[in-house]
């Protein structure tokens, strides 16, 4: 099962948590926790969703409904195992 | 939550009465599970006011442990560090998985989540190899049902192979079960069956070398089937241990194998999850379709691949048109006013030198208004942005649209920006932030100039007609198409060559939906668009005044001014495209304001008015220079709000590598029409 999300992410495109969910007929929940584990494989890691240096300078970074990203992760360049 | 000692008492009172006299033994009994899953709960209810607090030995992380009687037999239960696993990420990890090597308690009760079973049945996957027998407490089953949740305990108990008891320990139901169940486990060890979880098939084989490679040299009480798995999982702790146990020789043995398998942590970890999917999908059930949350409910249409675009395409729509068509009113109020103004202005600077009235009236008004006029259209499309990102929207949005925009290496999240450059390109840049990958930001940032905007097609609708007649709407419909071309070729090209390398696959969590804030709306508004003026506005009123000193001065009119020289440096070039050198410099002009071109045409072919314009430049100019000059109008230069944006955004770098990129492209794609053109009869 994890590899099946590990190739279902590296077939590229955002996917979303919920999808992911349907697809492998699993709970959001448990595609939550196999993410840290791939992370902590090396495979993925999460995006900062904090502002880039040209919104740190805007005066209300903190309150921008632009930078109010949802959680994101995407892949490294870590060899993937197939 | 009910742990009160009238209850405490009552359950007790009852077991003595029922102690057998010769029955002396301890049982030990440890508690795991992850945090907040109801251990406190269970073991407060058990052992009352007959607990210890301390710490484990060595750490600063608390140990409780009570007594308590329970159907005649002496009980110890300690209660575990609470843990989501047992790596060696963290102190209560290390400390919950050596508790039960090297204590060996003869009972583990592993309290999971109901409600959340297949997160917490990780845990589980994790107890059942080490030594000591395990029973599972199924809490808050009422919390499972409340999310129609439905789990056959059961049906888990003869998957699992260990015996499973559901429970409400916050209501004290279940509890007395969970200790029958622990004490019959006691004495009954026969029985015990478990399905443990294993390593994925295709290591197995090597799984069994390590462990024959490692079996003698692994420290008691540690079993070696666990630390080959360990190992296997690159267990800090493990393989310091191994490696310390084991000569230079046995030990390289053991870590060629690591090498040459490094994939043995996902082979271990993917065995776990396996192993969880068959154990929940026999013994759980889905809520059924009536019972689904709004979110997603929801999500079935606007998430969906085919609705979706529908329904984004309908949204942006009605973002675009709400943009424009609620600022275009007061664009028009912004500029009568500037009108009005600019006529005051002049009734006041009656008198005065005819260049400093041109530098107030023409260069610091004309500059000043072109940013006034920018704000409707920015208020507008920030408040629109804020409440659709607010809302939850803004996630499905990108999503649905991202296999489109991964043709040019762009995901979904560049389409809302690039979408609003129809309307102004400044949004579309500005809107780039919300793009967190920098390389698709910058490559958005650098299409952004080739989306038709609206000041574009102006000049299209004033110039085709004019130059083409009836064959202007085909026209205008192939120049917006060919714009729209050389975006996704650029794009593509762009992003292979140039900002390429980087791994275009992301996962999202799609946020729940909710209504939007207005203090949030508000502040991202007045935020956003204060942050434009004070940066944006200063650039685009000095190159305002810039371009009006080179097309003023010397002081003999526009033909003799500075902007005309320019514009007949460049007229060799422009031949090469069937420019004259008054196409020229009206391109040039545009950078200011894609309208200018028109007024400067007028300016420099005497019309003293737009309205003659159409007629003299179609007697003047051949049907080839026409079509040539407005397909290098779709694809030059931007304005200079775009420009600013886009330096505000980006960097001066990124700037001039937009100048030179729009530039080249225009020309280029400019002079093939030219070519094409000219053969034509």
């Amino acid at each position: 099962m994890l590899e099946r999300l590990l190739k279902r992410i590296a077939d590229g495109g955002i996917q979303s948590q919920a999808h992911l969910a349907r697809e492998l007929n699993v709970s959001e929940d448990l595609i939550a926790q196999m993410l840290l584990d791939l992370e902590r494989m090396g495979y993925i890691r999460r995006l900062e969703d904090s502002c880039d240096s040209h919104c740190a300078h805007c005066d209300l970074a903190s309150s921008c409904a632009g930078r109010e990203s949802v959680p994101l992760w995407t892949l490294t360049d870590k060899k993937l195992p197939f | 939550m009910s742990s009160s000692p009238s209850v405490l008492n009552e359950i007790q009172a009852e077991q003595v009465a029922k102690l057998p006299s010769h029955d002396h033994r301890v049982i030990t009994v440890a508690l795991a599970g992850q945090p907040n899953v109801g251990k406190t709960t269970v073991f407060n209810m058990m052992t009352g006011l007959n607990q210890h607090v301390g710490n484990w030995p060595g750490k600063t992380v608390e140990r409780k442990e009570g007594t308590f009687t329970f159907n005649g037999n002496r009980y110890r239960l300690v209660d575990l560090p609470g843990t989501y696993s047992l790596s060696a990420n963290s102190p209560e990890e290390v400390i919950a998985r050596d508790y039960i090597i090297t204590e060996r308690p003869d009972v583990v009760i592993a309290l999971i989540n109901a409600a959340s079973l297949e997160r917490t049945l990780y845990l589980v996957a994790e107890l059942l190899p080490l030594p000591a027998p395990l029973v599972i407490g199924l809490n808050m089953i009422d919390v499972a049902q409340q999310e129609h949740l439905e789990i056959d305990a059961h049906v888990l108990e003869a998957a699992i192979g260990v015996p499973v008891v559901p429970m409400v320990a916050a209501r004290n139901q279940g509890v007395r079960e969970l200790f029958e169940a622990v004490d019959e486990l006691v004495h009954h060890p026969a029985a015990y069956h478990p399905n443990v979880p294993e390593i994925r098939a295709d290591h197995r084989e090597v799984l069994s070398e390590l462990e024959n490679l490692i079996k003698d040299a692994v420290p008691s009480p540690y079993p070696h089937d666990w630390i080959a798995l360990k190992l296997f999982e690159g267990d800090a702790v493990i393989t310091k241990l191994i490696q310390e146990s084991l000569s230079p020789e046995q030990w390289e043995a053991v870590h060629g194998v690591l090498v040459e398998h490094d994939d043995g942590m996902m082979a271990v970890a993917s065995g776990r999850y396996d192993w969880i999917g068959r154990m929940t999908r026999v013994a759980m059930r889905h809520p059924s379709m009536g019972q689904i949350g709004l979110t997603e409910r929801l999500d079935r249409v606007l998430a969906h691949p085919i609705w979706g675009i529908g329904v984004l395409l309908i949204v942006l729509g009605l973002t675009f048109w709400l943009t424009y068509t609620v600022a275009a009113p007061l664009q028009v109020w912004l500029e009568n006013l500037i009108g009005e103004l600019s006529g005051v202005l002049s009734t006041l600077l009656t008198g005065t030198p005819d260049w400093l009235q041109s530098l107030i009236l023409d260069g610091i008004l004309g500059g000043a208004g072109t940013v006034i006029t920018f704000i409707p259209i920015l208020i507008i499309f920030f408040a629109l942005m804020g409440i659709l990102e607010d809302t939850g929207y803004m996630a499905r949005a990108a999503f649905v649209m991202d296999r489109f925009m991964h043709l040019m290496g762009l995901h979904g999240r560049s389409f809302i920006p690039l979408f609003l450059g129809f309307g102004c390109n400044v949004p579309a840049v500005v809107g780039a932030r919300v793009i967190d990958s920098y390389n698709a930001r910058m490559l958005t940032i650098m299409l952004a100039p080739l989306v038709p905007c609206t000041a574009r097609m102006a000049v299209i609708a004033f110039l085709a007609p004019a130059f083409f007649g009836r064959g202007a709407a085909l026209v205008s419909w192939g120049l917006i198409v060919l714009s729209l071309v050389v975006l996704a070729v650029a794009g593509v090209v762009i992003n292979r060559w140039i900002l390429s390398g980087e791994r275009v696959a992301f996962i999202m969590e799609l946020p729940l939906y909710h209504l939007p804030n207005k203090r949030t709306i508000a502040l991202t508004v007045w935020g956003n668009t204060r942050s434009f003026l004070a940066k944006a506005a200063t650039v685009i009123v000095m190159a305002s005044l810039v371009i009006w000193g080179l097309s003023y001065f010397p002081g003999r009119g526009i033909e003799n001014s500075y902007l005309a020289g320019i514009g007949r440096v460049l007229e060799p070039v422009g031949q090469l495209i069937g420019l004259n050198w008054q196409l020229m410099v009206a391109l040039l002009a545009s950078i200011a304001a894609k309208e200018n071109s028109i007024a400067t045409l007028g300016i420099l072919y005497g019309t003293g008015g737009e309205e003659n314009l159409a007629s003299v430049l179609a007697n003047t100019i051949t049907a080839a220079s026409a079509l040539t000059y407005l397909v290098i109008q779709m694809l030059f230069v931007p304005c200079i709000g775009t420009l600013a944006a886009v330096k505000q955004e980006a960097g001066w770098k990124w700037t001039f590598l937009n100048l030179a990129f729009l530039f080249v492209v225009s020309i280029s794609v400019g002079g093939l029409v030219y070519a094409g053109a000219s053969l034509l009869p």
